[in-house]
């Protein structure tokens, strides 16, 4: 099979299981008990009629089917719709809190994922040195605290006793920037960031580890390290060999980890007071506002779908032999 | 001067409890332009002796003593460095397994290039021509430098190995088993291309294997290892021809001509001594049948006898020595009546059996209803096994001998055709309560060490077949070491509570087939029983099955590639090509007179103990066709020197050529093996050099 076509069936394929988890998610929300407007009911504040003129104005009258279809037609114009409970576009909502949380997230979990797997590489290949036995003793320790403890101790040493960093939010309060690069790239931006990037790294930084470490000893003592070995080649020439084989699952959870970060750390997020997607959702589901959490579950699918393609992509470039057997 | 000297090497290895001495002393040289042989069993030391000249020693191995000198220069004491410097450069290596031993994720060109800049400061363009030039050498295409190994069979890859030792013309060359796991007419045409290489390039070589045949055939000087310490040294012909050593004679022993039918296996009794200190008495005593007072003082020293040395005290004894070890009794063996064993009623009978595995397709295929792709691993096989006879199915791998054996025991579903159990059709019999067939059909598997389960002890592996068909307690546990017994583990109470891993190769294979037997089975199947096992264990079980079968009446069917031990074992032989049988006969009708080129082919292509027989190397061109796209016609056309537009137009019925039960699948049946297959061969591929390797390839990578 050639690599386009390989690269066709696996499009076609995220495309449909896109279209299934949009599906679910109309489903699930649906099913729920009451509607956006039960609770305004419940509270006095409006009558039977003007609940139900609100909803004919958000098009919930309409059968489901109806609902479905504008749904689905919606989606593939990347339209989201109006924010019930907020009352504006819900991509002004989510844009924002997902850059938030990508801003965060994505920085730490690469830098994670390169620090933490060559460390891993290097403790696998080294097997019973005292820096394998600490750094899984270590890792261990962070990826087994829930992130929010670790957050808490960080905040608890550094923000309150030692006070050299801000406990929480993403800038002062006073701090009013405009434009994405005041945002982002300033020293107030960095001090708050460090806190919540250190939990985060932390919290990552055994699973990376521990895979890295896990396959390379694995590869160790295979024939053909072996036979590198028996060609002259240097200790890190060889242990290069061994991580570039080591590649495969590494990438995979990757692109995983990468897919989920879409969904955010929610704890992460309470705890330093980060104005991530993952509050959002929590509070939109909580206000039953279909639309924003339609839209966000809707980036979270997506980023997951797309992420496995690449993952199986990469894994194709990587791996020779992976092209021949059907995926 | 030496090109290799190694004096009174000592290695340990260090575990966690104990420290395990597996080289005790070996002393060799190895002349310039040479070949050396190391032999013996496993754990005889001959790789670690192998791996501590190239200084690739595991962590936990440690040279003790001794000296190993290269051009005279003392290897043992250089730094890393120096021997990064050394190895390819001076000492090139061919690993064991070719299937794993390159990297996956590379090129092979990539690969060999590697070595040279490592080494050499040269170009990209230079190295590839390098590369190009020593692919041609070894018989691969050049023009298939940039492709992955997956791409290549195993003996391609082997292939590749050797090319690249030679890219940068070393001294010394290495070779770990070169040939171990490769098919016999594969094996054939890599130790020509060796040979033929080494006169080329007047290298030497240290060949390391535990196959006699291979050693005879091409190497000068051989040192037989055992436990760690040199048994017997000198010139090949000297060695294999003339031994003098007691061990030397129980290996050679092991190693029986396919033409000595009948003939029974004489095995080295019991297992290898203990490395955990260094040896105090003669490594080999404990086994050795001659073995005196004398032996248990120390081990003896390297004597003067004939042309060679001899690691024993008895060396004025040789002669009756010789005379007695070929006598089964010597080796505490009670003679079996041979032959004479009479076919009962037909116990399984096959028809037109086929299995067809079906391939992947993708989803594009499946709607545009294209017709999906089939691995035809059995194609039509008919075969009959009765009561009281051993029948062989013989092949190369991925010939589908291992389903045919799964596919008439039931374990897997079968395509198309009937299997017919004692007349009755397989899937009546399945249909209802299916106990009763399993418990007639049992199956000993190739891998001892996998096919028993590590948390069952003896006791309770054997006992579940009679637990699962409802047998009473007391009546299990006297089964259960009847046939213990009967396999030759006693005292039974020695193993009956012991865990697999308390248990060597050759004795849990003894389970596995008590296990299997216990039952009293009317059919066994036995898949490479013993081709996991050692040279001097693999009789004894050869000579427990046929006990049994002649014993309790039991009809076998033993599935192998080792022409000698099918033939010393077998009463008929169906050999197999392709998923389909392309002769069967008796055995000693096809081992002496076989009919179809292939199976012509695959008897010339078993090397030879002897040393003093010039074979002709069968060097069948190509490898076998991908069984997915079977060509037209005959299945073997393509690679056979005499086939015609008709074998290439039509297929032959199996009963093409018959004389009495022999039947062979050809139109053109082989009188003269020599003159018709063997020089053809050779013709062939002075004439064309490389193109017959540009058939198809696929098949071999991912044999079953």
């Amino acid at each position: 099979m050639t690599f386009r076509r390989f690269l066709i069936k696996r499009i076609v394929i995220a495309f449909l299981l896109t279209l299934v988890s949009v599906s679910i998610i109309f489903v699930t929300l649906r099913a729920l008990p009451g509607t956006p407007f039960s609770s305004l009911v419940a509270s006095g504040g409006l009558s039977g009629e003007q609940v139900a003129e609100l909803e004919a104005q958000y098009g919930l009258n309409e059968p489901i089917y109806v609902q479905y279809v504008k749904y689905i037609q919606s989606l593939l114009t990347l339209n989201f719709g109006y924010s019930i409970a907020e009352s504006r576009p819900v991509s002004a909502i989510i844009y924002p809190r997902l850059l938030n949380t990508l801003v965060l997230l994505v920085p730490a979990l690469i830098t994670t994922a390169i620090v933490s797997s060559i460390a891993g590489l290097y403790a696998g290949w080294n097997r019973g040195s005292a820096f394998e036995q600490g750094s899984i003793v270590v890792t261990t320790f962070f990826r087994s605290t829930p992130v929010f403890v670790t957050g808490i101790f960080l905040l608890v040493i550094f923000a309150y006793q030692l006070g050299i960093f801000p406990a929480f939010g993403m800038r002062s309060p006073l701090d009013n920037p405009q434009g994405a690069i005041e945002t982002y790239f300033a020293v107030d931006f960095a001090k708050h960031y460090f806190l919540p990037f250190v939990a985060t790294v932390l919290y990552y930084s055994g699973d990376f580890l521990l895979l890295a470490r896990n396959s390379v000893i694995e590869r160790k003592g295979s024939a053909f390290l072996t036979l590198h070995r028996a060609k002259g080649l240097t200790e890190r020439e060889q242990l290069a060999r061994a991580g570039r084989n080591s590649m495969l699952p590494l990438v995979t959870y990757f692109a995983l980890r990468m897919g989920m970060l879409f969904q955010g750390v929610i704890t992460l997020e309470v705890v330093f007071a980060w104005p991530g997607i993952g509050r959002t959702l929590v509070q939109a589901i909580n206000q039953q506002d279909y639309p924003t959490v339609q839209a966000a579950v809707f980036i979270m699918a997506l980023a997951v779908i797309v992420m496995n393609l690449l993952a199986d992509v990469m894994y194709a470039k990587i791996d020779p032999t992976v092209e021949e057997g059907d995926l | 001067m030496s090109l290799l000297e190694v004096e009174d090497l000592k290695i340990t290895y260090s575990t966690s409890e104990v420290d395990v001495h597996a080289v005790n002393g070996v002393s060799f040289e190895i002349d310039d332009g040479s070949n050396y042989g190391l032999v013996g069993e496993s754990g005889c030391g001959k790789s670690t002796v192998a791996h501590s000249v190239l200084g690739l020693l595991d962590d936990n191995g440690n040279v003790e003593a001794g000296s190993i000198k290269f051009d005279g220069r003392e290897l043992l004491d250089c730094s890393e460095q120096e021997w990064q410097e050394i190895r390819w450069e001076e000492i090139a290596y061919i690993p064991q397994s070719a299937m794993d031993s390159l990297d996956p994720v590379m090129s092979v060109g990539a690969q060999i290039r590697q070595a040279m800049h490592k080494h050499r400061d040269v170009t990209k363009a230079e190295a590839n021509e390098r590369v190009e030039e020593v692919f041609d050498i070894v018989g691969l295409d050049p023009s298939r430098t940039e492709e992955y190994p997956h791409q290549f069979s195993g003996g391609m890859r082997q292939r590749v190995t050797i090319a690249m030792a030679l890219v940068l013309d070393p001294d010394l060359i290495i070779a770990d088993e070169p040939t171990t796991g490769l098919d016999v007419i594969v094996q054939d045409k890599i130790v020509h291309k060796l040979l033929e290489i080494q006169e080329e390039i007047d290298s030497s070589m240290l060949l390391i294997t535990h196959d006699m045949g291979v050693i005879a055939e091409t190497c000068d000087d051989v040192s037989v290892l055992y436990g760690g310490k040199v048994m017997e040294q000198g010139s090949t012909d000297d060695v294999l021809k003339n031994p003098t050593n007691p061990y030397t004679m129980g290996l050679k022993n092991s190693f029986p001509d396919i033409e000595e039918f009948d003939s029974q296996a004489v095995s080295i009794p019991g297992s290898l001594p203990d490395l955990t200190r260094e040896p105090t008495s003669c490594v080999f005593s404990n086994r050795c049948p001659f073995a005196t007072e004398e032996c248990e003082r120390e081990h003896p020293a390297l004597r003067e006898v004939e042309n060679q040395q001899s690691a024993c005290y008895h060396v004025d004894r040789v002669e009756e020595l010789r005379e007695e070890a070929v006598d089964p009794e010597t080796w505490g063996l009670d003679p079996v009546d041979q032959g004479g064993r009479e076919a009962g009623d037909v116990i399984l009978e096959t028809e037109g059996l086929t299995k067809w595995f079906e391939q992947g397709q993708s989803i594009v295929d499946q709607l545009m209803g294209r017709e999906k792709d089939y691995v035809k691993a059995v194609n039509g096989v008919d075969l009959t096994v009765r009561e009281n006879e051993i029948v062989g199915v013989a092949g190369e791998s991925g010939c589908g001998k291992s389903t045919l054996g799964e596919v008439i025991a039931a374990l897997q579903t079968h395509t198309d055709g009937e299997i017919r159990f004692r007349g009755t059709p397989v899937e009546e019999l399945l249909s209802g309560d299916s106990k009763e067939f399993r418990s007639k059909v049992q199956f000993i598997f190739q891998d001892p060490f996998d096919s028993l389960n590590p948390r069952q002890k003896v006791r309770a592996a054997v006992s579940e077949p009679l637990k699962i068909q409802g047998v009473e307690g007391d009546e299990i546990t006297e089964r259960v070491r009847q046939t213990l017994a009967d396999v030759g583990l006693s005292p039974v109470d020695k193993y009956i509570d012991s865990f697999p891993h308390q248990l060597s190769g050759g004795e849990r294979q003894r389970v596995a087939i008590a296990r299997a037997l216990v039952l009293d089975p009317e059919l066994l199947i036995c898949d490479e029983p013993a081709s996991m096992l050692d040279v001097s264990l693999k009789a004894s079980i050869l000579n427990i099955l046929r006990e049994m079968a002649t014993e309790r009446d039991m009809g076998i069917v033993y599935i192998s590639h080792d022409l000698a031990s099918l033939s010393q074992i077998t009463d008929r032989l169906a050999v197999m090509y392709l998923g389909q049988v392309i002769e069967v006969g008796k055995t000693r009708e096809i081992v002496t007179g076989p009919r179809h080129p292939y199976t012509a082919s695959l008897l010339a292509a078993s090397p030879n103990v002897d040393p003093a027989v010039d074979r002709t190397r069968v060097l069948l061109p190509g490898e076998p066709p991908n069984p997915v796209n079977l060509p037209e016609g005959c299945n073997f056309a393509p690679r056979c020197p005499k086939a015609t537009e008709e074998c290439r137009e039509s297929e032959p019925e199996r009963a093409a050529w018959v004389d009495e039960g022999h039947e062979a699948a050809c139109y053109f049946p082989v009188d003269d093996v020599q003159a018709e297959l063997l020089d053809r061969y050779e013709g062939a591929t002075d004439a064309a050099g490389t193109t017959g390797e540009e058939l198809p390839q696929e098949q071999g990578s991912s044999a079953p």
